[in-house]
């Protein structure tokens, strides 16, 4: 048995698909335990019965459309009006802008390419040096990740049994830590940038009126997401199918930036990532339920309460052990793999399901910008040109700074659950 | 999810077989794309006549779900072929070939062999449903609902037999031009 363990988790660090390596573990496990392996496909087919699944192809589809529109430049060319007078006003602008598409698009490297497209080169014209401009837009790629309607939320509250919406509204605090910490951290360098504010481009209001005027159609975007879900008017699965319908409408109709014939090519790109988070969490259904038939939870769950006492250790090991698994696994399989073991554990110790999933999801955050292989790094050196050992220097700072953040969203479980109590 | 994309299917080949492939490709697209409008289409009206009319259509929410995993499996099809499958790429990041081919000849059976494993057992699901008579929601049969999976698990079964052999011809220096 152990045998096969190593002989799997070597196949999925040679880089065998995490479907074929998760469904190998179930077929085994289940041979094991003498089950019919016509377990593993019933399993799978579980996918048609989890009704807030409908979600997810629904707001990928509708964020790779907006990615594909001219929305990021509307979005850059709103929040300058409204921020650029700050100092490190445009830092600010690159990170708020980022966050709300990496909440739209999902963390899956879009915002990296589409925004850091953007936003890089304005950063290097405004005199912001390389790495701080570099390692900005590498670490934005994840931020976000803790603000509806965010997939990798949506995701935990399937895995997780809980409630999407309390999700939402749990996410809002950690997720302006996170934002608040880095934005100072640009303000900080923009005052170090920008001696005198006659440099600065002062407000303009002519300016704020005709970008709100630009992106009119697109403003009221969160605010019936987020208002429909958070007032309750709509179920999550719902919010999203309006969302998608009203972006195919802005983008399509009133914008006119996304034509009839580029729309198929646009459903497939989306479907291919949706697609290949779904099929890792049919195989998962499987290798979970044959974990619990072989008492692995309560194994695990007997071994560490035997050897860590206190909740206090047990937060330490967690962040360890999530920091590593980040840089390793995309938040969406480590989300359906590590989830339903972690969940009786911190249960165990105390923690809420609401708090283990913002604990988890920030720390994936930091993990896809973590050296040695954080997805983050790969994607912004391939896209920016430079060698990741540059990144590896660029993000430090940055990720330091994500680092305290983590702590303080580990350690004081009030900043995620005050909202929903 | 790599956003650097693979060498254009060049596993396909350029003969007749490849045609083939690439002409069943396209329909699997071709449905994926359909059965995708289908659902936004469908999760609209849902929400207008729920709120409008105040009524619904009754089958509409279980055949919602149904589509959501075939659309899930026609992704998950359309991202075998392309070759972008979610998976751990440490080891492939840091080696060059011929091993990086010699290694996902190794990876690419592993797939085939446990996707024609699923796709077995789906097959076996799918004609207990027919035997037994099982309904999904309405009266739409089980067997229909759950076909996907034996489809879906079989193609990608094939592509990745097929993404092995094209490895196996290249880490023999068969194909070495990307």
């Amino acid at each position: 048995m152990i045998l096969t363990g190593l002989l799997l988790l070597a196949l999925a660090l040679l880089g065998a698909p995490l479907f074929a390596v998760i469904a190998a573990g179930a077929i085994f496990a289940f041979g094991r335990a003498d089950v019919d392996q016509i377990a593993v496909v019933m399993e799978v087919y579980r996918i048609a019965d989890t009704p807030v699944l409908l979600a997810i192809p629904l707001f990928t589809f509708a964020g790779f459309i907006l990615g594909e529109s001219r929305a990021p430049n509307r979005l850059v060319r709103l929040s300058d009006a409204l921020l650029g007078w700050m100092p490190g006003g445009l830092a600010v602008i690159a990170l708020v802008t980022c966050a709300l598409f990496t909440a739209f698009t999902g963390a899956s490297g879009v915002t990296i390419v589409a925004m850091g497209a953007l936003l890089y080169p304005a950063l290097r014209d405004a005199g912001y040096r390389e790495n701080f401009s570099l390692g900005l837009v590498t670490t934005s790629g994840s931020l976000g990740l803790l603000f509806a309607p965010s997939l990798p939320l949506i995701l935990y509250g399937i895995v997780a049994e809980v409630s999407v919406d309390r999700l939402f509204i749990a996410g809002i605090l950690p997720g302006t830590l996170m934002l608040l910490a880095l934005g100072l951290w640009s303000f900080r360098e923009g005052r170090f940038l920008h001696q005198s504010a006659a440099e600065r481009p002062a407000f303009s209001a002519r300016e704020a009126v005709a970008a709100v005027r630009a992106a009119a159609w697109e403003i009221p975007l969160p605010i019936i997401v987020l208002g429909g879900v958070y007032t309750g008017f709509f179920a999550v699965s719902e919010a999203a199918a309006v969302t998608v319908i009203y972006v195919l409408v802005v983008e399509m109709l009133i914008y006119r930036e996304i034509s009839f014939a580029r729309l198929p090519g646009i459903m497939r790109e989306s479907m291919v990532l949706v697609g290949g988070i779904l099929v890792i969490l049919g195989a998962s259904l499987a290798s979970t339920n044959a974990m619990i038939d072989a008492q692995v939870p309560m194994k695990l769950f007997d071994f560490v309460t035997a050897h860590v006492s206190s909740k206090l250790t047990f937060l330490i090991l967690l962040n360890i052990f999530l920091l590593v698994l980040g840089t390793m696994l995309d938040v969406f399989s480590a989300l359906i793999i590590v989830v339903p073991l972690l969940l009786p554990l911190a249960a165990g110790y105390g923690i809420e399901p609401i708090h283990l999933g913002m604990i988890f999801l920030a720390n994936m955050q930091i993990g896809y910008c973590t050296p040695p292989v954080g997805m983050n790094l790969f994607i912004a050196s391939y896209r920016f040109n430079k060698p990741i050992v540059t990144l590896y220097r660029a993000t430090l700072p940055w990720l330091l700074i994500l680092f305290a953040c983590v702590l303080l969203i580990t350690y004081w479980p009030w900043l995620s659950m005050v909202m929903v109590q | 999810m790599n956003s650097a994309r693979p060498a254009a299917r060049a596993w396909e080949g350029n003969g007749p077989f490849g045609r083939a492939l690439r002409l069943l490709g396209s329909m699997e697209d071709v449905l994926l794309v359909v059965l995708l409008a289908v659902m936004i289409g469908l999760a609209a009206w849902q929400i207008l006549a729920r709120n409008i009319f105040d009524t619904a259509i009754l089958w509409g929410d279980p055949f919602l779900r149904t589509l959501v995993l075939w659309v899930g499996f026609l992704g998950a099809v359309a991202a075998g072929r392309d070759d972008r499958q979610i998976n751990v790429d440490v080891v492939s990041r840091f080696t060059g070939e011929p091993w990086r081919s010699r290694i996902r000849v190794a990876t690419d059976l592993f797939t085939a062999v446990v996707s024609g494993f699923l796709a077995w057992q789906a097959v076996r699901f799918v004609k207990d449903a027919a035997a037994y008579e099982e309904i999904a929601f309405a009266s739409v049969p089980l067997w229909l609902t759950a076909s996907i999976l034996p489809l879906a698990f079989g193609l990608l079964a094939i592509r990745y037999l097929l993404l092995s052999g094209f490895h196996l011809r290249r880490s023999f220096g068969g194909e070495a031009d990307e």
